[in-house]
């Protein structure tokens, strides 16, 4: 097991870990910890780079949460799992510790409705207005056209009709 | 900041409509000629990739992950590949491994030789951005050659690359790399040799690697600061040929403030970087084999139907890493999850605390010496 993973487990025992290859390691983080553990990457890593943090939906209301450190200088990849459920699961904010993890952390919330507890800019990222709180990354969120309407954006408007009298 | 001279204070939109802003628009907060608050903001070309990748089979994807950044179309399109690859343990060829990494480079060389005249032209220095767009043509006539399109390639596809390379792609291929390495010393001495832009780039945009990195920054803006980080060395994909080749990792290092980097270092980093794809490309020509298959033959069967499994892929983007990660159900026609990582996320996103507290002029030299591309943050 790396260096930091040992780290990790020594301070907070509830926390597994499982192998991904050289140096990779994945740590199964429970959602009330995720700031403890991304504070001991910060400290034990010293050039550890936030890769991403993004949502999945595994449906019936469960989600995962998946965190991605770099550390070029060790070449450690660290990643953390965190599992949610609930309607709208929350979540504790981490941009206060790596700044960089601001726009994923929003990105998040805008797709997949988890909440960031005390983050700072909770505005949506990438989505327009209209699509606020519909999260569209949710596995629920089909994609055809009926849910056009609901969706606030407008319809693509009928050709019109070609001028000039008829050919018959 | 006394809430008197806010009073003051100016707003002002740049883009999405400014020709320097291709997609995106950033809110300024300027007090005469300085910006107090910059405001990045995302979203002006999202198409929702990672939702498309749900619906798209795993010989379609990467044709959705090359219209992320067509300027470096075939690094893009890699590792949603390289991740199918490690899910449905597809074996790649040695040729076109090398085939792969030889397209690789020089989409590079073609993403800087771009880069670069956008860069040139946002400063109004136009002799330098139209240099380097004319050489951009060679390389783009060979990406033509070899796959029918000057930049949606499509050319790696889960077992291999999908096209040979011809004879006439070989000149056309040597055209270009000699011609960079020709007109090279010249262009250095128009670009770094000039006052003006020695000005204008100066100290400008100055940060800590330390600070960069915890901003997400990777690649040149890192390299910039003198930290050889680079996933060619660190982490290179097992289906890619770099363990074949002998280079250094190109680094710039600032004689006033040691870590650190401003505008001029990104500009001579970006030199480097070049300079190295070309040489790596070198290498790589004399040991591509005459013959061979250029794709496993029981690849596309695999990638038709992927077993349960999650897979994150990363390569060194021109901007920086690159990856996918990717999770799959049994038996899976589409992708379950599919998690694009942009490297300009984070540079555009670094824009919020660097460019405060400098003139609103700067604010280019900033943003153009970071090298972000909006396909990468929007996707």
């Amino acid at each position: 097991m790396s260096t930091i993973g040992r780290a990790v487990i020594n301070k907070i025992p509830e926390i597994t870990s499982n192998a991904l290859g050289d140096n990779k390691i994945e740590l199964i983080v429970p959602a009330e910890k995720i700031r403890e553990v991304i504070t001991i990457i910060e400290e034990e890593l010293e050039d550890a780079m936030p890769e991403s943090v993004f949502g999945i939906d595994l449906e019936n209301d469960q989600y995962q949460l998946i965190y991605i450190f770099w550390s070029w200088s060790t070449k450690t990849l660290v990643q953390l799992r965190v599992s949610l459920e609930g309607e709208k699961p929350e979540i504790e904010s981490s941009c206060d510790i790596f700044p960089g993890l601001e726009w994923h952390e929003r990105e998040v919330r805008e797709m997949f409705g988890i909440d960031f507890k005390n983050h700072p800019d909770p505005r949506l990222l990438l989505l327009p207005d209209e699509l606020d709180g519909a999260y569209p990354m949710r596995k629920r969120f089909t994609t055809d056209q009926s849910r056009l309407e609901e969706s606030g954006i407008a319809p693509p408007r009928p050709r019109p009709k070609p001028e000039g009298g008829d050919s018959k | 900041m006394s809430p008197d001279i806010l009073d003051e204070a100016m707003e002002i939109w740049f883009g999405p409509q400014h020709v320097s802003a291709h997609g995106w628009a950033t809110k300024l907060t300027l007090v005469g000629d300085y910006v107090v608050e910059c405001d990045p903001n995302a979203g002006y070309f999202h198409r929702s990739a990672e939702k498309v990748l749900e619906f798209k089979n795993f010989r379609q994807g990467a044709l959705v992950l090359e219209r992320m950044c067509m300027l470096e179309a075939f690094l893009a399109e890699y590792p949603y590949v390289a991740a199918v690859e490690k899910i449905a343990e597809i074996e790649v060829p040695e040729r076109a491994k090398i085939m792969r990494t030889i397209m690789m480079e020089m989409s590079r060389l073609h993403s800087i030789q771009f880069w670069w005249g956008q860069f040139n032209a946002e400063l109004g220095f136009f002799t330098m951005a139209l240099w380097p767009w004319v050489d951009r043509e060679y390389s783009l006539d060979a990406f033509e050659e070899l796959t029918g399109s000057r930049h949606t390639v499509s050319y790696s596809t889960p077992g291999g690359v999908k096209y040979d390379f011809t004879e006439k792609f070989m000149k056309q291929l040597h055209r270009a790399i000699d011609r960079f390495e020709d007109r090279l010393p010249k262009f250095r001495d128009m670009q770094m040799g000039s006052p003006t832009f020695r000005a204008r780039t100066k100290d400008i945009g100055l940060y800590h690697y330390k600070q960069g990195l915890k901003w997400g920054l990777s690649g040149p803006p890192i390299k910039a600061c003198g930290v050889p980080m680079d996933l060619r060395k660190d982490d290179p994909d097992p289906n890619l040929a770099y363990d074949m080749v002998d280079f250094e990792i190109p680094i710039t290092e600032n004689p006033e403030y040691p870590g650190s980097s401003d505008a001029l270092d990104r500009m001579e980093q970006r030199f480097k970087e070049a300079e190295v794809a070309v040489d790596i490309i070198k290498q790589l020509l004399p040991q591509l084999p005459e013959s061979g298959p250029i794709i496993d033959p029981k690849a596309r069967a695999k990638a038709n139907r992927l077993p349960e499994g999650e897979a994150y892929a990363r390569v060194e983007g021109t901007r920086g890493v690159t990856s996918l990660w990717l999770k799959t159900l049994d038996k899976a026609q589409t992708a379950y999850r599919a998690k694009i990582r942009g490297p300009c996320i984070a540079s555009y996103y670094a824009l919020k605390d660097l460019v405060p507290g400098s003139k609103f002029a700067d604010f280019i030299v900033i943003f153009g010496s970071l090298d972000p591309y909006p396909g990468w943050w929007d996707r």
